[in-house]
């Protein structure tokens, strides 16, 4: 009885995050059309072209592979694989202590996932695209799962239930240790945060594997119809949970204490404002980078995490370590 | 890793009104004076004399001789106006249409005095050059008969 109420909450939360992740990028496109005094396209465009998409013919070239129709099965597949282990305002459905690996493993694999499919297109370009993709996951995860680790195993010392877990951060959060030390290296956490939420939804620095102007669309170039559907509707997602993901671990605070909500409502409640947290990072990681940022080259990007970000996210977790273990007291 | 400095203005754009003309909820934006639209041909005040022809550097005008007139299809038109300047009689000018887009090349829009106006002009002449004829045959009756 609890899995069937498990998997209908889960259906649940598959369709309301679909629904309001394209919403979101409509809000985007439209956010950055207003800062560059256009007028935008209509806030439900993402829909349209959702079906409009479906309602195409697929070209699948003469040599691609049979990866070619799997790679967005796979990639949507993982997706919502994906939001079963994504904080949403409350702990994850089929949250349990450690699915913190699982959820950067998901995340890894939809990346995975679309350069299979482009490798697998027969198309240079989308080869180009995919090496690029592959170059990118494996630099920007670092950082991410430097900082990741180093939070979740500060807060294992607060005494948490469910330890490593996605759950751990709406018991307690980085921000109550108050500590000057943590609170420095919390910010700069946040910091390599934000700039690996727009490296995995690749907007601003980091739209290095589409690049449009230089590389044509990259791995998804040959894609078309119902599987460059499946795509844009998997990458919305990835484009949400990521954006969740930073909002749990920095902003977790609930409303429905305050509001002295309990049970189905309370859930609701948390997930409303969890989407409008999620909207707000959004704006400044999305919309405000890629309104006011150009594309790097990659080996620029590549540099910017390895020599930027790997050091940031090494000192951050240091302050942390040191606050914790007492060495400058 | 500065601070953009893009960031402060994207951040006004926000709040001010977008600088568009949403096209076909409003009127286009207004054509300045002179601009060079839709050809605008008068076939009374035409005269026949192919200068027009001559200046066209796209093929757009064809002589017809039965009538001494010209015919235009506006599909291959430049918008040069180097026949509205050549024209000694101003038969022809250019006007402030410019929203010409059709589905069909041939569309009666994009020509001037063709088919059907060309046989009707020719009736015309014949019905003139008879009327012409009978009045003149009369005319020397009249003129037989006096004596």
């Amino acid at each position: 009885m609890n899995l069937i109420y498990a998997t209908l909450g889960f259906i649940g939360v598959y369709v309301y995050v679909s629904l309001v992740s394209l919403l979101w990028e409509g809000m985007d496109r439209k956010l950055v059309a207003r800062m560059q005094r256009r007028m935008g396209p209509p806030l439900l465009q993402p829909f349209y072209d959702f079906l409009k998409l479906v309602g195409k013919e697929s070209i699948i070239p003469r040599d691609a592979s049979r990866f070619f129709e799997l790679a967005p099965v796979l990639t949507l597949a993982t997706s919502i694989a994906l939001l079963a282990y994504t904080p949403l305002g409350f702990e994850p459905i089929f949250g349990t202590k450690g699915d913190v690996i699982v959820f950067v493993y998901l995340i890894t694999l939809m990346g995975f996932f679309r350069a299979l499919g482009a490798i697998s297109s027969g198309s240079p370009y989308a080869q180009i695209g995919a090496q690029r993709e592959m170059v990118l996951i494996a630099s920007k995860e670092v950082p991410m799962m430097l900082a990741l680790f180093a939070v979740l195993w500060r807060l294992n010392g607060l005494g948490v239930s469910r330890p490593f877990g996605m759950g751990t951060f709406y018991e307690h959060n980085v921000w109550e240790l108050g500590t000057p030390l943590s609170v420095i290296g919390t910010l700069i956490l946040l910091f390599v945060f934000l700039l690996w939420l727009s490296s995995e939804i690749e907007v601003g620095y980091f739209d290095v594997p589409e690049a449009e102007t230089e590389l044509a669309e990259g791995p998804m170039v040959e894609y078309s119809g119902r599987h460059l559907a499946l795509f844009e509707l998997a990458s919305a997602i990835k484009i949400f949970v990521s954006a969740s993901l930073v909002v749990a671990v920095f902003f977790p605070w609930g409303v429905s204490g305050y509001l002295g909500l309990t049970g189905v409502t309370a859930l609701v409640a948390e997930l409303l404002f969890h989407t409008l947290k999620v909207f707000a990072v959004l704006f400044a990681g999305m919309s405000l980078f890629r309104a006011i940022t150009g594309r790097l080259r990659i080996n620029q990007a590549v540099s910017t995490f390895w020599t930027r970000l790997f050091p940031a996210a090494i000192v951050g977790a240091l302050l942390l370590v040191i606050d914790t273990l007492g060495v400058v007291a | 890793m500065r601070v953009p400095p893009t960031l402060s203005t994207v951040l006004g754009n926000l709040f001010k009104k977008p600088a568009t003309n949403p096209f076909p909820k409003s009127d286009p934006v207004p054509v300045p004076e002179g601009f060079r639209g839709k050809l605008v041909y008068d076939v009374e005040k035409c005269v026949g004399c192919r200068l027009c022809i001559t200046v066209c550097p796209a093929g757009v005008i064809e002589y017809v001789p039965e009538v001494r007139k010209v015919t235009f299809w506006l599909g291959r038109c430049t918008f040069c106006a180097q026949c509205v300047d050549v024209c000694p009689v101003n038969a022809l000018s250019m006007s402030d249409e410019f929203l010409l887009a059709t589905a069909d090349k041939y569309d009666d829009n994009l020509r001037w005095f063709h088919g059907e106006e060309i046989e009707e002009f020719k009736r015309k002449l014949e019905e003139k050059k008879k009327a012409r004829e009978s009045f003149k045959k009369e005319a020397r009756k009249a003129v037989e008969s006096e004596g």
